[in-house]
């Protein structure tokens, strides 16, 4: 295919669907690059592949996903942020276990040619055993050398895993004490919203740095499928999630520094039960709740 | 921004769908578009990527799944879609066809190449997409949903299995070829035409 000659309508359409053979995929990428006019129609049949996605039936997701990934992207702002002596942990990342556990699973592919090659040896004359013996020495030694090699990449791995966890952990006992001890935080009283006196929680929040502390107190307990889901009340704007949490056994709970983001003003903070998986939005009704204002300076 | 305050009016339930139907009336008047999330996520708000997730991740989610048949994988390739979007925003070029599209066209890429056990075939950045349907609201994506597979039911029985082929296995048009005993230029158009009629009943 050359730059003068189009790609056909059929191979665009292979191409949205990525099922053309390599070397034509090759070209054709090559020829598209140059190309508006097959650029335009190859954008015109990636939409209808786009639009096949939709007719997919549509399936929950499995239990706890969101707060994964939610999870993934907290820790991830978090180390991103600028502080001395923090790497960019996450852009290393390991694999999730299951895409591991999958590459573990090819490594005994990758050693058949080795296997092969000494199989082979037994059909050759004496004379030119030698030689073979010793490549197919060489091969085993090349394969015993790659097994001491993934273990030992395991092994980094798993060190460096546990620094960059340690490092964060010290990261964040930093930050509790700093807002603990701060004299600028604001330390808000929260209460029962009815008559009952017993359940109770306190915040501590810097809205500078979006940090938040909170623990609470006599919380009733809570089905399975529910949970207790922390808010912060900004001055403008609708209730920002702070975070899920379950009582103990006495009833104490506590959440620290969730994400939230930094800089927002808070007016109040409240508690509201809601599915395990949490909420972006508060359901009534409000199991505690307080106004920072009423409490700052305390 | 017009205040909505923490006293809520609203029945909490053990159903989920009065539930949601509850948090809808709420996160309406709030409702962002695409774009503005994506304005938020340039500046890694992680409510905003929260916002894209729980629009847009049931639908990745199936995507992956339908192709892969495994719940944990499917959420993997989940994961990465928005991972990926979470990293570089600036992948999506506004203006290169809607957002849904996009993640679905990726997601569906990334879980192929994980049946296939090769590298990712193509970048974020190469996804160029002609449609603009706007699939923000769940109102239209639900009908877009069901106009979709009423059309691919539609189609040539031929078609569909050629098309099947090709988007849920990731299989080339010889492999098709091999597979249905057809020979490969009936295979590709096939395919072209089952694309151009999804795309003419859509218009």
């Amino acid at each position: 295919m050359n730059a003068q000659e189009h790609i056909s309508p059929e191979d665009l359409a292979l191409h949205a669907l990525g099922s053309l053979p390599e070397a034509e995929s090759a070209a054709a990428s090559a020829h598209l690059a140059q190309c508006a006019e097959c650029r335009e129609q190859l954008a015109e049949f990636s939409g209808d592949v786009a639009m096949i996605g939709l007719s997919m039936p549509q399936h929950p997701l499995p239990a706890g996903a969101r707060q994964r990934f939610l999870d993934r992207v907290a820790a991830d702002a978090y180390s991103s942020r600028p502080a001395p002596e923090e790497k960019k942990p996450q852009e290393e990342k390991p694999l999730p276990e299951r895409q591991a556990s999958q590459e573990e699973k090819t490594l005994p592919e990758v050693k058949k040619p080795a296997e092969e090659k000494k199989a082979k040896v037994v059909k050759f004359p004496l004379g030119a055993i030698v030689p073979w013996a010793i490549a197919a020495g060489l091969a085993f030694f090349a394969y015993t050398l790659n097994g001491k090699i993934a273990t030992l990449n395991d092994q980094v791995r798993d060190e460096s895993g546990k620094v960059t966890a340690l490092k964060a952990e010290t990261a964040q006992a930093e930050r509790v004490l700093d807002v603990l001890t701060s004299p600028s935080a604001q330390r808000v009283l929260l209460t029962a919203s009815k008559t009952a006196p017993q359940p109770s929680g306190r915040a501590i929040y810097i809205a500078e740095t979006g940090s938040l502390l909170f623990q609470a107190n006599n919380l009733k307990p809570i089905a399975d499928d529910k949970t207790y889901e922390l808010w912060v009340i900004p001055v403008n704007g609708s209730a920002i999630p702070a975070g899920l949490f379950r009582p103990d056994a006495t009833g104490s709970a506590s959440v620290l520094l969730p994400a939230i983001p930094a800089g927002v003003e808070a007016k109040a903070f409240g508690v509201t039960i809601e599915k395990a998986e949490g909420s972006d939005t508060p359901t009534a009704p409000i199991v505690l709740a307080g106004a920072a204002a009423a409490a700052a300076g305390e | 921004m017009d205040s909505v305050g923490f006293v809520l009016t609203g029945k909490n339930t053990d159903f989920p769908n009065p539930i949601m139907a509850f948090e809808r009336t709420i996160h309406n008047d709030h409702e962002l578009s695409d774009d503005q999330l994506l304005d938020r996520l340039r500046q890694s708000d992680q409510q905003a990527m929260a916002q894209v997730f729980d629009r847009y991740g049931g639908m990745v989610y199936s995507v992956a799944l339908r192709v892969l048949k495994d719940p944990g994988q499917a959420e993997d390739v989940m994961q990465e879609v928005f991972f990926q979007l979470w990293k570089k925003p600036d992948g999506f070029v506004e203006g290169r066809g809607s957002l849904a599209g996009w993640l679905l066209v990726l997601a569906r890429n990334r879980a192929i190449d994980q049946v296939r056990r090769r590298k990712p075939t193509d970048s974020p950045e190469d996804v160029v997409l002609a449609s603009k349907t706007n699939l923000a609201s769940e109102t239209e994506r639900n009908l877009m949903m069901q106009k979709v597979r009423g059309i691919l039911k539609d189609l040539p029985l031929e078609q569909q299995k050629s098309l099947e082929l090709a988007y849920f296995e990731g299989l080339s048009h010889s492999e098709i070829a091999e597979r249905t005993g057809d020979p490969l230029g009936t295979v590709k158009t096939r395919i072209r035409l089952a694309l151009i009629g999804l795309r003419k009943a859509l218009a």
